[in-house]
C-alpha cells in the first residue's frame, strides 16, 4: 500500500466504520461456525438458531461485561497511587493527553514490572483505563512518557479498545466451539448420510468441517491483521495528539534496547500493549500482534 | 399513468434523502459547534485554576526570595492580566506572560538550595507546569474543534446549508511562537 497523508479526522471516522464492520464479521463468522456445526450434526436449522445463537450471544456478552476486570487482573495492575511523584506525573500526563483527545480523562493504573510498556482497555471512552508499568515510569523521561500515552490515548479514542475486547472475546469462542465439534464429530462419527438425500451434501458436510477447522485459524489471523494495522494508526495518532513523534520514537528505542524479562498478565491480552510483552517481533509476520518496532520507528521519523 | 407514479416516487425519494441528509447535517454542525464551547470551557477552567495556584506560590517563595522582587512581580502583574482578561485572545496573551513570568521564577528558584528543597514548592512547581501543559493541549484541542467545524461548514454542499443557518467561520487561538508545529500524517 502506497503511503498517503491523509487528515486526522478522516481517518478517525473510518476507523469506527471498520471498527463496526470488523465486530460485525466476527459476529458473522461465529455464527456461521455454530451453523456449520448444527449442519454437520444434522440437526434442523432452527433448533440451531435456538440453542447455538443465544450461547454465542450470552458469551459475547460475558466476556464483554467482565473484559476490564478480567485484564486489569490478569496484569496485575493497581491503581496509580498520588502520594508517588512518578504516578503523580502519570496521572498528569494522562489528564494532559485526554485534554488534547478531548476525551474524559480514563483511570490510571500501574503494573508492577521492570519492562517497559504500556496498555489501554475498556469499552468505550468514559470507562477506559491507561496503565503503564513501573519500568516505564522509572526509565522514560517525560517527552518518552508523553508519546506512549499518547499512543494509548489514540487507542481509546479510535474505539480499537473495543475491537480488541471484542475480538479476542470471540476468536476465544471460534477456537472453543470447534475445538468442542470436532471432538464431538470424531466420537460419534457424525450424522450418518442416510438422513440426507443425493450425494452432493457430502461435498457440502466436507466444506462445513474444512470451514470448522479453518475458521479458528482465520479469526486469529484477521485478528492479530487488525492489531497490528491499529499499531501503526496509534502511533500516527499518537504523533499527532502530543504535535511530537520523536517522543514515541525515543520510548520505542528504548522498549527494543530492554529485553523483555519480566512479562506478566495473559498472553491473550499480549496485543493491548504497546509493544508485545512476550516477544520482539523482528520481522514483519502475519503471526505477530505488533509490527515490528524499527519499522514503527522509521514511520514516525518520517513524519 | 404507471410513468407518473414512478416518478412520483423518486421524487420523493429525492426529497426524503434530502432532507435526511440535512438533519444529519444539522446536527453535526450543531455537535462540532458544543464541541468548541466546551474546549474554551476547558481553557478557561485550566486559566482559574492556574491564577488560583499562584498566591500559594509567593506564599512559599516569600521567604526564600526576597532579593527577587522584579520577578515575583512580573507573576503577580501577569496573574492579574490573566483574572482580569475579556475575550479568548485576551487571556491566553496574558496566560503567555504569565508562562513566561513563572520560567524565570523557576530559573531563578534554582540558585537557591533551600527553596528547592522545600516539598511544597516542588509540588506547586510540578502541579502547575501540570497546568501549563493542560492550558497548551486544551488549546490545541480547541483549535483542531474550531478547524473541524469550519472544514464542515465551508466545503461543498454543506456550505449552502450552513449559509441558511447563518454559521460562520470561527477564529482559531493564536499560537505563541514557540510552540510545536503539527507533523505531516502519513500511512
Amino acid at each position: 500500500m502506497a503511503p498517503q497523508p491523509r487528515l486526522i479526522e478522516d481517518h478517525i471516522r473510518k476507523n469506527k466504520f471498520d471498527t463496526l464492520v470488523i465486530c460485525m464479521f466476527m459476529v458473522i463468522l461465529l455464527f456461521s461456525v455454530i451453523f456449520a456445526i448444527g449442519y454437520i450434526l444434522g440437526a434442523p436449522p432452527i433448533l440451531t438458531m435456538m440453542i447455538g445463537l443465544p450461547i454465542a450471544l450470552f458469551y459475547i456478552f460475558i466476556t464483554y461485561s467482565f473484559s476490564i476486570q478480567s485484564v486489569i487482573s490478569a496484569a496485575g495492575a493497581r491503581p496509580v497511587n498520588p502520594q508517588n511523584r512518578e504516578e503523580k506525573l502519570l496521572s498528569y500526563k494522562v489528564e494532559e493527553m485526554a485534554v488534547a483527545a478531548g476525551l474524559p480523562t480514563p483511570k490510571v493504573y500501574v503494573q508492577e514490572s521492570k519492562d517497559i510498556n504500556a496498555f489501554a482497555t475498556g469499552h468505550k471512552p468514559s470507562d477506559a483505563i491507561i496503565c503503564a508499568t513501573t519500568g516505564a515510569l522509572q526509565q522514560l523521561n517525560s517527552e518518552e512518557l508523553e508519546g506512549v500515552i499518547g499512543h494509548e490515548m489514540s487507542h481509546i479514542r479510535n474505539r480499537d479498545i473495543l475491537v480488541m475486547t471484542v475480538t479476542v472475546g470471540v476468536v476465544g469462542a471460534i477456537a472453543l466451539i470447534a475445538e468442542i465439534a470436532l471432538r464431538m464429530m470424531f466420537f460419534t462419527g457424525g450424522r450418518s448420510g442416510g438422513d440426507r438425500k443425493g450425494g452432493g451434501n457430502i461435498i457440502v458436510l466436507v466444506i462445513a468441517i474444512i470451514f470448522i477447522i479453518l475458521a479458528p485459524i482465520f479469526s486469529r489471523l484477521t485478528y492479530l491483521a487488525i492489531s497490528r494495522r491499529r499499531e501503526y494508526l496509534a502511533d500516527a495518532d499518537g504523533a499527532y495528539l502530543t504535535r511530537n513523534p520523536e517522543g514515541l520514537a525515543k520510548a520505542l528505542e528504548k522498549i527494543k534496547a530492554d529485553l523483555p524479562d519480566d512479562p506478566k498478565g495473559s498472553k491473550t491480552v499480549a496485543p493491548l500493549y504497546i509493544s508485545n510483552p512476550f516477544k520482539r517481533a523482528l520481522r514483519d509476520s502475519i503471526w505477530s500482534t505488533h509490527p515490528p518496532l524499527d519499522e514503527r520507528i522509521r514511520r514516525l521519523r518520517s513524519m | 399513468m404507471d410513468l407518473m407514479l414512478i416518478i412520483g416516487l423518486i421524487v420523493l425519494l429525492i426529497i426524503v434523502v434530502v432532507l435526511l441528509w440535512f438533519f444529519s447535517y444539522y446536527n453535526r454542525v450543531i455537535r462540532y459547534e458544543n464541541r468548541i464551547d466546551n474546549a474554551w470551557a476547558q481553557i478557561d477552567v485550566q486559566l482559574k485554576r492556574r491564577a488560583d495556584l499562584i498566591p500559594n506560590l509567593m506564599e512559599t517563595v516569600k521567604g526564600y526570595m526576597n532579593h527577587e522582587r522584579g520577578t515575583l512581580e512580573a507573576v503577580t502583574k501577569a496573574r492579574s492580566a490573566v483574572m482580569t482578561a475579556k475575550s479568548p485572545q485576551e487571556s491566553m496573551d496574558a496566560n503567555n506572560m504569565l508562562t513566561g513570568a513563572l520560567k524565570t521564577l523557576f530559573a531563578v528558584a534554582e540558585s537557591y538550595p533551600d527553596l528547592k528543597a522545600n516539598q511544597n514548592f516542588l509540588q506547586l512547581q510540578d502541579e502547575l507546569t501540570h497546568t501549563e501543559d493542560k492550558i497548551s493541549y486544551s488549546r490545541q484541542h480547541f483549535n483542531d474543534s474550531v478547524m473541524q467545524f469550519n472544514n464542515l461548514i465551508e466545503t461543498f454542499p454543506g456550505n449552502i446549508f450552513a449559509n441558511m443557518m447563518g454559521k460562520k467561520e470561527r477564529q482559531m487561538l493564536q499560537i505563541p511562537e514557540a510552540s510545536r508545529e503539527v507533523p505531516k500524517v502519513s500511512f
